[in-house]
């Protein structure tokens, strides 16, 4: 019952903020979006309840779930405009389960995916496996905020000189506490909302550029990859953090046009089109600000993405005011969440110190280790027989599709170049972050941030020109057609669905 | 009959995928394996403690042992010192991990040092395992601390 009250509470936050920010999309992805906004939005809360030094008592905690609620989708329903100018829509369970037409060929992949997305949950509800990282940091302090209603509680008096974890971020212990609270003892199931709901979202917008079969196909493998697929019931920081960032990236992607459905999928918007994109991009700003609350480090890569903010301003010829209100707009949420979690929580509210400037490397100027560091992660990560027990085949198929786009095609495709980027962040922003704080190893901390590399590999393949060729002719050749699909909707989409121009409403 | 054909495709591909041996390694050991005890432990429960049992393995059970023991004896502010994890591993010649000082709390709400944390002089109990058994010693003055730090000096504790 608890649980239930908890998703439902979960479902509306996310809902009431993308009403909020006017984010558009087929129901069949906003379902799952106002869940892991939902999940986002709650993980701050406990948090954001002990900053204020409100104690954590299960009326503070799920009174301000609740206020949450009812201030976001308050603040949503003040949106509709008045006089029904513009057409008021329902996210009914009708209008989420018509689109929901699945072809016997999509059962074998969707079957698999049920089957592990299953074991998954259970696994994470049952029988959930609890790491060190977790054991000696956040879980024990979740488990005494519960027992004493506190984040700084009777933990902060033991011997910690064994361990950091007690510095990662409150987003765990808070959601942990949300959980135990609500009578679940492990907690934990909140990953598996996150896993269920990013699996079905991934599912949806890949169906969106591919025929179901290979949309099918390459969800499995990138959900087969071994390592991923332990952390989706395992709690820790990289699987949720992998996901608001792709979350983020995939909105930035969006806001520009590019990384979403096919322009022919982007219906027109019925109202202000570029407030509609203004909204994306805010929204793709704030799921990169709660990646950065989850693992401060992303941070840097956030940052990386300025330059493609900037090249694409460039090129659409915004004024230079434009370009650097838009650069500091989606640094902001980051920088807020970088302020909070890392200067205000560590410094001034946690009772031990930590001291992160000696955790730097003090020869960041020796740029032969630097080399040395992204030399590792292609050898242990990406070619080592090791990486195959990692990810699987999905870092292999990655690299032959691509290369196989830019020999026989001559060249990517706009969104797929913007993927390759994002790649490119993740790689080469972990490898940078290794190099200055020398910690974070290899073989774990870079590997598990690694994570982040295969939604964005996932996207590349989603509009890679070969796959996408492969999928209009399977498409045509099912529906016994001659003429070149211009846009392409797989998954029986109506490609003008009146959701991607206007948000919907309860 | 196109969309049968696809759909026989599309699983054909999946086997394939399947019987490749590092999916199938990773399918049979892990979701098939996970699948085999979710039928089990549907039929038969765990309860919490053994969840929990299970879950953390012997650090879990032995951390609960001590705390019967705190019990049982009526230690009052008792503070564990451990043995270090390199002794069981280079001297006996035994698997065996304490928990360190953050865990073994989380487990059971009670105080534990290692030979090198900055608070060892705390310490009013060592733990000690031997063959199997495991006994509590009281540690009544600082000299006999000493004596037991310098003993186990050549063991850096380790995770």
């Amino acid at each position: 019952m608890a649980l239930t009250l908890l998703i439902i509470c979960h479902f509306f936050t996310g809902y009431g903020l993308l009403r909020l920010l006017r984010i558009a999309h087929k129901p069949l992805v906003l379902l799952p979006l106002a869940f892991l906004s939902g999940i986002a939005v709650d993980s701050f809360l406990p948090f954001l309840l002990q900053l204020c030094h409100c104690p954590l008592y299960p009326a503070t905690v799920f009174g301000s779930l609740g206020l949450v609620v009812l201030l976001l989708n308050i603040g949503g329903l003040r949106l509709i405009p008045a006089g029904g100018r513009t057409r008021r829509q329902s996210l009914t369970l009708k209008s989420v389960l018509s689109p929901i037409r699945i072809r016997s060929y999509e059962y074998p992949s969707l079957l698999l995916l049920s089957f592990l997305v299953f074991v998954s949950v259970w696994r994470c509800y049952y029988l959930p496996p609890t790491s060190r990282d977790a054991l000696s940091g956040p879980e024990a302090i979740a488990e005494y905020a519960v027992r004493e209603h506190t984040i700084v509680n009777s933990f902060f008096t033991v011997d910690l000189s064994t361990t950091n974890n007690h510095f990662k971020s409150p987003f765990l212990i808070s959601l942990q506490v949300i959980y135990k609270m609500a009578g679940l003892p492990f907690g934990q199931v909140w990953l598996s909302i996150i896993f269920v709901s990013f699996t079905w979202l991934l599912y949806q917008l890949l169906k969106l550029t591919l025929h179901p079969i290979l949309a099918g196909l390459l969800l499995l493998l990138m959900t087969m990859a071994p390592e991923l697929y332990a952390y989706s019931f395992m709690i820790l920081y990289d699987y949720s953090n992998m996901v608001f960032f792709f979350l983020g990236v995939y909105f930035l992607f969006r806001s520009d046009g590019t990384g979403g459905p096919p322009d022919g999928l982007r219906a027109p918007a019925s109202g202000d089109a570029s407030a509609g994109r203004d909204s994306e991009f805010f929204f793709g700003a704030f799921m990169m600000g709660v990646s950065t609350y989850i693992r401060s480090e992303t941070l840097v890569l956030a940052a990386f993405f300025l330059p493609l903010i900037v090249r694409k301003d460039w090129r659409n010829k915004t004024p230079l005011g434009g370009m650097v209100r838009r650069g500091v707009l989606f640094l902001l949420p980051s920088l807020v969440a970088y302020f909070l979690t890392t200067w205000l929580y560590i410094n001034y509210y946690l009772p031990v110190r930590y001291d992160i400037g000696n955790l730097a490397n003090p020869h960041l100027f020796q740029l032969g280790a630097l080399y040395h560091v992204y030399a590792d992660m292609v050898t242990e990560l990406v070619t080592s027989a090791w990486s195959i027990h990692l990810w699987g085949y999905f870092i292999i198929l990655w690299a032959a599709v691509i290369l196989a786009d830019v020999l026989v095609g001559r060249r990517l495709s706009r969104p797929a170049r913007d993927w390759l980027y994002a790649v490119g962040v993740v790689f080469f922003g972990l490898g940078l972050l290794s190099h200055i704080f020398p910690l974070m190893e290899v073989a774990l901390t870079i590997k598990r941030g690694f994570f982040k590399i295969l939604p964005s590999m996932l996207f590349c393949l989603a509009n890679s020109q070969l796959l996408i060729k492969l999928s209009t002719r399977i498409s045509q050749w099912e529906e016994g057609r001659d003429g070149a699909i211009t846009t392409p909707g797989f998954s029986g989409d109506k490609p003008r669905s009146s959701w991607d121009s206007e948000p919907p409403a309860l | 009959m196109k969309r049968l054909l696809l759909t026989i495709i599309s699983t054909s591909i999946l086997l394939l995928l399947l019987a490749f041996s590092n999916y199938r390694n990773w399918f049979l050991d892990k979701p098939l394996d996970y699948w085999y005890s979710f039928c089990t432990e549907v039929r038969h429960p765990a309860s919490l403690e053994e969840v929990r049992r299970i879950r953390y393995g012997l650090p879990y059970t032995l951390s609960k042992k001590i705390q019967e023991a705190v019990k049982a004896g009526h230690l009052h502010d008792p503070v564990f010192l451990f043995e270090p994890n390199s002794f069981y591993h280079d001297s006996l010649h035994i698997d065996l991990h304490m928990p360190e000082p953050a865990v073994f709390y989380y487990f059971t709400g009670l105080q534990g040092v290692w030979m090198n944390s900055p608070t060892v002089q705390k310490a009013n109990y060592l733990v000690m395992i031997r063959k199997g058994e495991m006994k509590i010693e009281h540690i009544r003055t600082p000299r006999q601390l000493q004596e037991i730090l310098t003993r186990y000096r050549s063991f850096t504790p380790i995770l």
